[in-house]
């Protein structure tokens, strides 16, 4: 007997319905103490905190309740209480976090300009308007030594990525909980580290490879954990198809499985990068900042985006703030850019579909 | 006839084992790898360790660790206070954040529409890539003033609990401040932890509520939380080691008082973090300085250890589906 699925219509979620005279005391219910609210602040003189939280909240927790009360009777009530403080603490802190982004655009943008960008700091001082000069020197920096460090971290955390997938040593649960573990390790620690590892002992002076090398332990986990999240998701049969066909296991990983990975690792690689690139305590312990542009990692001082921030805003002055302000738009713009890269390499959802038919 | 002619292959032997010596080196590698996040840690610790041994000695362990003060002339060195800040302040930051990212994340998996939710939770991602010393920049030139406002505001209302009170007059550089900085930044991390948590959750489990007769609230607290719990406290502890190990954003926002404890009063200027505490030592240090912060260094380092291990170990727990 064959067992098809009964098909079903596409409103069957009675607890969905909602009628017009439900929407009308629902909208009426919301509107009525936020236009309380703002009459008390505008009208009233009430700050705007105290009208939000001590009026607007338990207005609408007291009308929302009884619009739940009229429709679902009991229930209605404390599912209310949930919508309202789910909403107000979500565009709270919303409102929090959309205040960053906005100062960060608007005073960023007044800061950028071509210039800003490609020069670099030379007979520039803080308290210059911001015709002269530039972040080009920190972005030189901050890409120089980023990359150093992600060619010393990727095949590492691919590796590790590697051998949490492919092998079925008896160590991995261990190295996943360091690992984990590692992911949280503070970022002043890492510069602590390296700064005792080579300038306390003498080995090197303050240089930009040194700041790499603090970078990689920040990064090594998120590499780590993002290709082992990728490489889980290639099918087994893949694998075991390879090897049936009598490759062995390194082929079979580099023929078959990475490729199959690949965006999954360029993700990986990508997020790794972004997580460490706005990293400022490290840096600070192990690069000394400088206001020319430096091109050569192994000697000298490098300025990176961060640290000039840092610089710059321990400086205080308004001029010197203000082009904190657009290196950090810069910064935040070379995040993007990494963290759209990855969103868009990751795209292709082809692995992903077979792993739900799995 | 080809076929015949052609000695039949050898059969290959069925092994469990790596057997050629690519394949050895092949394994070899990747599990130096998987151990070197190990070597890292070991190497931390020592060199960590042998140069922060001296201030340990000179200082006793006990009395650097738990005491108070910090003065290069009298190569007096103690990080009480700093400890104490540094948690009071990741606290803050914590407990601040958690309801507030459960509510993004219960908004974005069980209230919006689909569109909606994901270009929430793009947002929220992309927000978590903020770098700190950004957000540090909005906490000291945007939100200080209004913070010290609202410290003003709760003060003056509830001035009479010893927490809220102040007898600086001042109220910025305060650890409140500072808490809500920590939690700006932990938020967009706690929320995508605790979405992601939200959306493996078995969705039969909920259908199966609301057809009891469960509403929303009861089916949060009855089926959502509790399935969810050890998820959102490993992300939660995770965010808890980001906010103690954060360097830059406090060291901007916080008044560093090194001589004695602020045990609660989050609205006096008055606090501690022992990252920033490294950062705001660091650059004029002498050498006996040196050895006490790296000191300071590998009980940061301790801590968040500890910390993130607990995380490590719970979200492990909560998510069996990573454990293949």
């Amino acid at each position: 007997m064959n067992l098809e699925p009964v098909a079903r219509p596409k409103s069957a979620e009675p607890w969905a319905r909602t009628t017009n005279r439900a929407r009308a005391l629902q909208v009426l219910g919301s509107i009525i103490p936020i236009a309380v609210a703002a009459a008390s602040w505008l009208l009233g003189g009430v700050d705007l905190i105290v009208a939000v939280i001590f009026i607007l909240l338990p207005l609408l927790l007291v009308s929302i309740g009884v619009v739940g009360f009229i429709l679902k009777g009991k229930r209605g009530a404390p599912d209310a209480a949930l919508i309202v403080v789910t909403i107000f603490l979500g565009t709270f802190v919303m409102v929090l976090l959309m205040s960053v982004v906005w100062s960060l655009i608007e005073a960023g943008f007044s800061a950028l300009s071509p210039h800003f960008i490609y020069q670099n700091n030379r007979y520039v001082t803080p308290t210059d308007p911001l015709e002269f000069g530039g972040v080009g020197h920190a972005i030189v920096g901050t890409l120089l030594v980023v990359s150093l460090s992600t060619l010393i971290t990727v095949p590492l955390g691919v590796a590790t990525g590697v051998y949490l997938t492919e092998t079925r040593s008896k160590g991995r649960g261990f190295v996943r909980v360091i690992i984990q573990a590692m992911a949280g390790l503070p970022s002043v620690v890492a510069g602590l580290f390296i700064y005792s590892m080579f300038i306390v002992t003498g080995v090197s002076q303050y240089a930009g490879w040194l700041g790499a090398l603090a970078l990689v332990p920040l990064m090594l986990p998120t590499v780590a954990r993002v290709t082992e999240e990728s490489l889980k998701l290639v099918p087994q049969e893949l694998r075991n198809g390879a090897l049936g066909l009598g490759a062995s296991s390194w082929k079979a990983f580099f023929q078959v499985t990475l490729p199959a990975a690949r965006s999954g690792v360029v993700t990986a690689i990508l997020l790794g990068v972004s997580r460490v690139v706005g990293e400022t305590a490290p840096l600070l312990l192990t690069v000394f900042p400088i206001a020319e542009t430096n091109w050569n990692v192994f000697n000298g001082g490098m300025a990176t985006l961060p640290t000039y921030i840092y610089r710059f805003v321990n400086l205080g002055f308004d001029t010197a703030i203000a082009r904190a302000w657009g290196a950090a738009l810069v910064l935040m713009i070379l995040v993007g850019i990494l963290f759209g890269l990855a969103r868009f390499v990751s795209r292709p959802k082809s692995l992903k579909k077979k792993k739900v038919k799995r | 006839m080809a076929e015949t002619s052609s000695p039949a292959p050898v059969r290959r032997a069925l092994r469990v084992k790596p057997a050629t010596r690519e394949d050895k080196i092949f394994f070899g590698v990747s599990a130096a790898a998987g151990y070197s996040s190990l070597v890292f840690i070991v190497l931390i610790l020592i060199f960590l360790g042998v140069q922060a041994w001296p201030t340990f000695v000179e200082q006793g362990v006990f009395e650097f660790v738990f005491g108070t003060g910090w003065s290069s002339n009298d190569v007096q060195y103690s990080i009480g206070p700093m400890l104490w800040g540094s948690v009071l302040v990741a606290a803050l930051g914590v407990a601040m954040a958690v309801p507030m990212a459960i509510s993004i994340a219960y908004f974005i998996e069980f209230m919006a529409t689909p569109r909606i939710a994901r270009a929430a939770t793009l947002f929220v991602d992309l927000l978590a890539a903020i770098p700190s010393v950004i957000i540090g920049l909005w906490g000291l030139t945007i939100f200080s003033s209004v913070g010290a406002e609202w410290g003003e505001m709760i003060s003056n209302t509830l001035g009479f609990i010893p927490i809220f009170s102040n007898e600086a007059g001042s109220f910025l550089r305060t650890p409140f401040i500072a808490g809500v900085v920590i939690a700006v930044m932990i938020v967009p991390i706690i929320s995508s932890v605790t979405r992601e948590i939200f959306s493996q959750i078995d969705g039969d489990l909920i259908k199966a509520s609301i057809a009891l007769g469960g509403n929303r609230e009861s089916t949060f607290r009855k089926i959502i939380l509790p399935v969810s719990a050890s998820g959102i406290t490993g992300g939660v502890l995770l965010g808890l080691g980001r906010a103690l190990g954060e360097t830059v954003a406090i060291f901007f926002v916080l008044n560093l008082i090194y001589d004695q404890f602020n045990w609660f009063a989050i609205l006096e200027p008055a606090g501690g973090a022992i990252a920033s505490l490294i950062l705001s030592k660091f650059g004029e240090a002498s050498p006996s300085e040196v050895s006490a912060l790296l000191a300071a260094g590998v009980v940061l380092f301790i801590l968040t250890l500890i910390i993130n291990s607990i995380a490590a170990f719970i979200v492990a727990k909560a998510q069996p589906w990573n454990n293949r």
